[in-house]
């Protein structure tokens, strides 16, 4: 746990690490050390490019935490930080990921990843990482194809689980949301829009399906193009249908503009969600108040920044890296200390550090962890599958831009 | 919501949209009517013209959707705007000309073919990535300062925004018509766009009506940024990607060079888009229009109001 005074000698690890890295990795180290590098694949620029930076502070803070304090007794833990996201996408982009996919498992000294962010790319490199047997934890990505044994010989190739996640999927995600608007909200007709990206058409399909069993009739189905700006065309025909809720599967490349012309065309009390893809800083900046005002998201994890145990990591979060630290900023550090915490069992077993050891490390640990303890199933997901439910709640006593206080906490979904 | 409410809807959508896709669709027009070269940096000075009306309003305090102007400082601050991003794309249309087209044009006789059209790839790119290194790739909330206030037209919203877009789009349009028909300017560019090679002979500056298509055609980009932004309230690296496509298909459809052409391709382009989406799907827009687009050339290679070019020996 961390305390106060610990806090202040992070801060100054932090400091210090800044400075190295901005040095090149691994200019200074105490000799005999080994170096371990942990690849970092996130879409750091584009459209979700500050819940991106975001969830790499989370991993830092923890890679930072394990070298300070010496967790891994004769190994350097060293961050390789790769971009997903290219100019021509406009955001995560899976090619891209697949080429960083691929300069990950050819540095023999990466021995585990963190990420990616996006389940775009997941679906890209799962493949590459699992022929080179390479373990990597997403914080954030929640389609389930990729973790689903019906779709190992597409992601999956070697057999082994190397694609583990410190949230749980969409096959819980987007279900949690239609029994939500089911048995909370009481709708009796949703439209469902994707973004045409892998996470966003998945989310949006397990939400159909269980809105359906739920007796909520789906009056439509369609996609939008993030590259296209205007949506209002799509947006009056659902007006027109008068539909009582409208469900969006997608990031916030398609999201933002969704969300403000939504604003001026739907009425203002008609439910509106998304998945986590809108629970993102971006709701705030790009698109903010009045427009972003009512809209329904869910994370696949519980609600941490609030919570009073987290409250040191989320000051101290906040002292290193001068902005806030959002829920999938936490499973991010929690991934870092499951790889840290898998490769000191290791070393307390005597077995040699290696990649297929790690992984299978990681396979059987059992990690505490700020969401409370990690465990993964046989296929890399987590055991834990709270679906936490957000709204959107103008809250004047804090910034605009606050990502904790304007996104207001309802409770965690219910499951059936 | 009853079914003619919902196709004036559309159709209003669409004429907003088509109104935009026009003003960029002239762009391409007139640089192509006059030394036939589709100019596809344009795509991207219609983004940066949308950034630089951005920053004027941003320069008049206006940030996000909070500050609302009314009466004489809204119409200043609009008008601002607009003169200053149409002469900042206008001026970026010209260095464009200048810097990479014609020294090409010195060494060919032509800034048309191939290479004129691989160079304005390269310089659009160069402008997109710009934009991406030097202001980040987020959505960025544009000013909106306009007041809500809508009209109903058999039960649609008409916003006040959608107006002034079409009022702005025809004003600017019928200006550029009458420019290009009327002045003395207007007349040497059609007289280049005839036959260069004898305008040259006749004394007319070559080189000037050149510039001025760019101008004007860039100008005209600019102004349909800033109304991009007013619009839909946001701008982004990414916006001259889709716009510029579905206007550069607007100009052939209507019949590339040609003027009238150019404002009615944009306009069938936008109702295609908002008709097609509300009674096919919104994910088929791209194949319809193309459809369409490849039918119409099929039918009429020239387009709908293009004539067969005189050939240029």
């Amino acid at each position: 746990m961390l305390t106060r005074r610990n806090a202040g000698k992070l801060i100054a690890g932090a400091a210090a690490s800044t400075t190295l890295l901005g040095a090149g990795f691994g200019s200074a180290r105490a000799a005999g050390e080994k170096e371990i590098k942990i690849g970092i694949n996130l879409p750091l620029t584009g459209a979700d490019a500050e819940g991106a930076n975001r969830i790499k502070y989370g991993a830092l803070l923890a890679i930072q935490q394990a070298n300070d304090s010496n967790a891994i007794p004769g190994y350097k833990l060293v961050p390789w930080v790769l971009n997903d996201a290219t100019s021509t996408a406009g955001q995560y982009d899976p090619a891209q990921a697949a080429t960083n996919a691929r300069k990950l498992v050819a540095d023999p000294a990466v021995l585990a990843a963190i990420g990616p962010e996006m389940s775009g790319s997941g679906k890209a490199m799962a493949p590459i990482l699992s022929e080179a047997g390479l373990a990597t934890i997403t914080p954030s990505s929640t389609n389930p194809d990729i973790t689903n044994p019906k779709f190992a010989s597409e992601f999956d190739p070697s057999g082994k689980a190397i694609y583990f996640r410190t949230v749980t999927t969409d096959a819980f995600q987007g279900p949690a949301m239609a029994n939500f608007y089911a048995d909370v909200l009481k709708v009796g007709s949703v439209y469902v829009l994707d973004d045409s990206g892998a996470y966003g058409v998945g989310i949006a399909d397990t939400f159909s399906a269980r809105a359906k069993e739920k007796g909520i009739k789906v009056l439509g189905r369609d996609r939008l193009d993030p590259l296209q700006a205007d949506y209002t065309v799509g947006l009056t025909k659902i007006k027109a249908l008068n539909a009582d809720s409208l469900y969006y599967g997608g990031v916030m490349g398609a999201g933002a503009k969704l969300v403000k012309q939504a604003y001026g065309i739907l009425p203002q009390k008609m439910p509106k969600a998304g998945g986590d893809g809108l629970l993102a800083p971006e709701m705030l900046t790009s698109v903010g108040f009045p427009a972003a005002e009512g809209w329904y998201c869910t994370i696949a994890s519980p609600h941490l920044t609030e919570d009073p145990q987290v409250q040191p990591f989320v000051k101290l979060y906040e002292s290193t890296w001068h902005t806030q630290p959002d829920d999938y900023a936490i499973t991010s550090y929690d991934a870092g200390l499951v790889i840290v915490n898998a490769i000191g069992d290791l070393i307390k077993a005597g077995k040699p550090v290696t990649r297929a050891n790690v992984r299978d490390a990681i396979q059987a640990s059992h990690t505490k962890t700020l969401q409370g303890e990690v465990a993964f199933d046989q296929y890399g997901d987590v055991v834990n599958r709270t679906v936490s439910v957000f709204q959107v709640v103008k809250n004047p006593n804090y910034p605009l831009t606050d990502i904790i206080h304007q996104f207001k906490y309802i409770g965690s979904a219910p499951t059936s | 919501m009853s079914e003619t409410t919902l196709v004036t809807q559309q159709v209003i959508n669409g004429l907003s949209l088509g109104g935009m896709y026009a003003l960029l669709a002239l762009g391409f027009t007139l640089v192509y009517g006059i030394i036939e070269l589709i100019n596809f940096a344009h795509f991207n000075v219609f983004m940066i013209g949308s950034f630089i009306g951005m920053w004027v309003l941003q320069a008049f305090g206006l940030s996000g959707q909070s500050v609302l102007l009314t009466g004489l400082p809204l119409i200043g601050a609009l008008l601002a705007a607009l003169v200053v991003s149409m002469f900042g794309s206008g001026v970026l249309g010209v260095a464009i000309e200048k810097y990479t087209l014609r020294p090409l044009r010195g060494a060919t006789g032509s800034a048309g073919g191939t290479i004129g059209m691989i160079t304005t790839i390269g310089v659009s790119y160069i402008l997109f990535n710009v934009i991406l290194l030097g202001f980040g790739a987020d959505t960025k909330n544009f000013p909106n300062p306009l007041p809500t206030i809508r009209f109903h037209v058999e039960g649609a919203n008409l916003d006040l925004r959608v107006i002034l877009i079409w009022v702005v789009s025809i004003v600017l349009m019928v200006g550029l018509w009458l420019f290009v028909q009327k002045s003395r300017l207007g007349k040497a560019m059609r007289a280049v766009a005839q036959d260069a090679e004898a305008a040259r002979m006749m004394g007319v500056d070559v080189d000037r009506a050149i510039i001025m298509a760019f101008f004007w055609g860039s100008a005209l980009a600019g102004a349909a940024g800033l109304i991009f932004g007013l619009y839909y309230n946001f701008t982004s690296f990414l916006i001259g990607y889709t716009a510029g496509l579905r206007a550069f298909t607007a100009a052939v459809l209507g019949g590339i060079g040609n003027i009238p052409g150019a404002m009615l391709g944009g306009l069938i382009i936008g109702l295609i888009e908002s008709l097609g989406g509300q009674f096919i799907a919104v994910k088929w827009t791209d194949v319809i229009i193309f459809a369409i687009l490849v039918f119409v050339l099929v039918l009429k290679p020239t387009g709908l109001l293009g004539t067969m070019a005189p050939s240029k020996s």
